[in-house]
């Protein structure tokens, strides 16, 4: 169905620029929307919402000013996986938030050494040590057995979440 | 004229050492233990080994992760490997570490629960190749039918009660059910007691105990009575049955059952021996009694093997004076049928010769022959008491050393046994270093066994204390103190208080004390009249007045200092 659309526009602007050929070309666009100057940007407000380091800096300082928080090598030149590793990461991200709920500090990073998934995360130390290991245990083992790999958990906790600015 | 003097006694020297060594080993035939003076010793003559090369190697698939493990020791400022190298998730004691370890432990049984019961989400296999320790596992027996063939899968599964269910269906539906399956049968519910095994995973459960002897008279009843629904019962059942009840604390029916066993003209095997001589202290009370077993056992011909020796030992511990003289022989003999002597053969040997609060003269030697022998070698763990723990409690300095350096050889870091064996070894050797070394070197292996492997409990970390004490270190306190603080929640008690108070006095920190002493307000506490004497005398010797006279103002506010 995107096939016929994009052939039917080409043939569109094909038949319109041939009608009237001093006019400029009108296509049609057909892709969906993609907001890219609004995706992890948190615009300037008031001056009361406190923001970390990751959200402060926008896309386009990666590699500036910010890391990735997802390593891994498929998006190398012949080297295949890419989206596979894209879902999965969705995933983990996902889990962790529900699992660890109201105790991320901040972005969880994703590093993959190999076969091994290694998912670092900073924790408010909301909840007693002991508590986390549970935690900790019960999503190493259920990630490991859900992608079959060695998933390890490298934590550490902060007292608050770092404040970097208030926008 | 003295060079010949010292020529004779020489001579005189070497004839009485070899008459001493001739007339020992003719008493003690075979013991391997060196008893030459180093005079004696001849170089030994090897021959030059030739290097051959082989034409091709094969490597294990972890050889590469083993050499690369090789070059790296153990990290002394990190916690173990389990843990989280965060300080908020560091434990600070023994307990604390328990705690952590054990609610990981829970979580992840939690999951593997998740991933049991809803198998179908992680049947989805991405490993090549294929891990089959991460698939979910299959609990519930495939066979359902009643045949022996769904007996024995559910014997392999280890699911005592099912199986022992399914054998008396087995019986009533008239099925002859073949004797090896009853053995193995038999085999499982001797083992597992009757019920079901618990959980692997759950680690330090105390509760096995209780509940084995509870269960011992249940378990005897179902062995029992499919003992006796066997027509011909072999060697194998007999001895499954001796085991069972030896296992579960029934010694003397054990004994009642291996005189059927001989009434049937049956041979008993060696498993059935060791058995029978674990159970032979129990029941006997005769020293010599507890002998004739193993006259019996030489009589059937029966090879013997190491856990009889081990056996053999642990019962002569409980002999007395009998013990110490046939545990020498014990050990030549054994030796000859080529047995090596595992750590718990020497931990019994030791334990025979070292009866708590017995004078310690005259067995040192014994301990130094056990070291000459252990020191260097590489053991396995191959008897439930092997174990280092118990070598060092009998040891004093020079061995603790000894002994310590053992467990850095090969293999032996494995037979240090589990948390609580490893806490006692490690609280018996630091007790043994502050008594017996100076603080420097104290403080080197505190450095480096606290807190990677080692919490301190509370009266290692007094003796610890003292020590410093009498060495006059107490500046060395903030450096052990700065690595034990933490969140400490303490609650403070007079007597810590004043004890605080008085160290910092002895260090000359004034103003650290005053601050102390008004701590004591805070707390509603009430220092004693002495610590206010020290205090006073402190203060008057650094001549300030001011602090005096508010010293006499606080004492008097306390009502303890008349005038």
């Amino acid at each position: 169905m995107a096939t016929s659309l994009v052939r039917q526009t080409k043939l569109l602007s094909i038949v319109s620029s041939q009608l009237n050929p001093a006019a400029c070309f009108r296509n049609i666009h057909c892709t969906a929307a993609c907001l890219k100057n609004r995706a992890a940007r948190i615009r300037e407000g008031k001056g009361d919402k406190s923001v970390t380091y990751e959200q402060a800096y926008h896309p386009h300082h990666i590699g500036h000013r910010k890391g990735w928080l997802s390593q891994h090598t498929s998006n190398l030149q012949g080297e295949d996986g890419a989206a596979e590793r894209v879902v999965e990461d969705v995933f983990i991200r996902r889990f962790m938030y529900g699992t660890f709920h109201g105790c991320l500090a901040d972005e969880v990073v994703i590093k993959r050494r190999g076969n091994l998934l290694v998912i670092c995360a900073v924790m408010i130390q909301k909840l007693l040590p002991s508590k986390f290991y549970f935690l900790i245990g019960y999503t190493e083992e259920l990630l490991s057995h859900f992608y079959k790999c060695p998933v390890k958990i490298e934590m550490q906790t902060v007292e608050e979440k770092v404040v970097y600015k208030y926008l | 004229m003295a060079s010949s003097c010292s020529q004779a006694l020489k001579q005189h020297v070497c004839k009485s050492s070899t008459i001493l060594r001739v007339h020992l080993q003719k008493s003690w035939p075979k013991r391997s233990f060196v008893l030459n003076s180093a005079a004696d010793q001849q170089p030994a003559v090897s021959s030059p080994e030739e290097i051959v090369i082989p034409k091709k190697k094969t490597w294990s698939k972890e050889a590469v992760l083993q050499a690369l493990a090789s070059t790296v020791s153990r990290d002394p400022t990190a916690s173990d490997y389990r843990l989280q190298d965060d300080p908020y998730l560091t434990p600070k004691t023994s307990s604390e570490f328990k705690l952590f370890s054990l609610s990981q432990e829970s979580g992840k049984n939690a999951a593997k629960y998740f991933i049991n019961t809803y198998p179908k989400y992680f049947q989805k296999d991405y490993a090549q190749p294929h891990i089959p320790c991460l698939m979910p596992e299959t609990l519930e027996a495939q066979i359902e039918e009643v045949s022996e063939a769904a007996l024995i899968e559910r014997i392999h599964m280890r699911k005592v009660k099912a199986a022992v269910d399914l054998y008396d269906q087995l019986q009533q539906a008239g099925t002859p059910v073949s004797l090896d399956v009853t053995n193995q049968l038999l085999d499982l519910i001797c083992f597992y007691g009757d019920s079901d095994p618990a959980q692997e995973n759950v680690p330090e459960q105390r509760n096995e105990e209780t509940v084995g002897k509870v269960q011992h008279r249940v378990e005897n009843n179902n062995a029992e009575r499919i003992f006796a629904l066997l027509s011909e019962p072999n060697t194998h059942s007999y001895s499954a049955l001796i085991r069972g009840m030896v296992k579960y604390g029934a010694y003397s029916k054990a004994f009642s059952t291996y005189t059927d066993l001989l009434n049937n003209r049956l041979k008993a095997d060696v498993n059935t021996f060791n058995a029978l001589i674990t159970a032979a202290p129990e029941v006997k009370e005769k020293y010599n009694e507890k002998w004739e077993l193993i006259v019996e056992l030489a009589e059937q011909k029966i090879k013997p093997n190491l856990l009889t020796l081990n056996g053999v030992l642990k019962a002569l511990r409980r002999c007395g004076t009998l013990g110490k003289s046939q545990a020498f022989p014990v050990l030549s003999e054994m030796k000859a049928l080529s047995i090596d002597p595992s750590l718990a053969s020497y931990n019994h040997l030791l334990g025979i010769f070292y009866k708590p609060g017995a004078p310690f003269l005259g067995q040192t030697d014994i301990l130094q022959e056990v070291m000459n022998e252990v020191s260097g070698k590489s053991f396995t763990p191959q008897d439930p008491d092997d174990g280092i723990c118990l070598l060092l409690q009998r040891c004093l300095l020079t061995k603790a050393y000894s002994v310590h350096e053992l467990l850095g050889v090969g293999e032996n870091w494995r037979l240090l046994g589990n948390d609580l064996q490893q806490n006692i070894y490690y609280a018996r050797f630091f007790s043994l270093l502050c008594m017996m070394e100076n603080i420097d070197v104290m403080l080197k292996w505190y450095r480096d066994l606290v807190p990677s492997v080692y919490y301190p409990s509370s009266n290692i970390m007094r003796d610890l204390l003292q020590a410093l004490d009498t060495d006059n270190r107490l500046d060395l306190i903030p450096q052990i103190w700065k690595g034990d603080r933490g969140k400490v929640i303490m609650s403070w008690t007079a007597t810590s208080l004043s004890d605080v108070i008085s160290v910092l006095l002895a260090a000359q920190r004034r103003q650290d004390a005053w601050e102390i002493l008004k701590l004591f307000k805070t707390h509603n506490r009430v220092p004693s009249e002495e610590l206010l004497n020290k205090f006073l005398t402190c203060v008057t010797e650094s001549g300030e007045v001011n602090h005096a006279v508010e010293l006499v103002q606080i004492s008097a506010a306390w009502l303890l200092w008349q005038p």
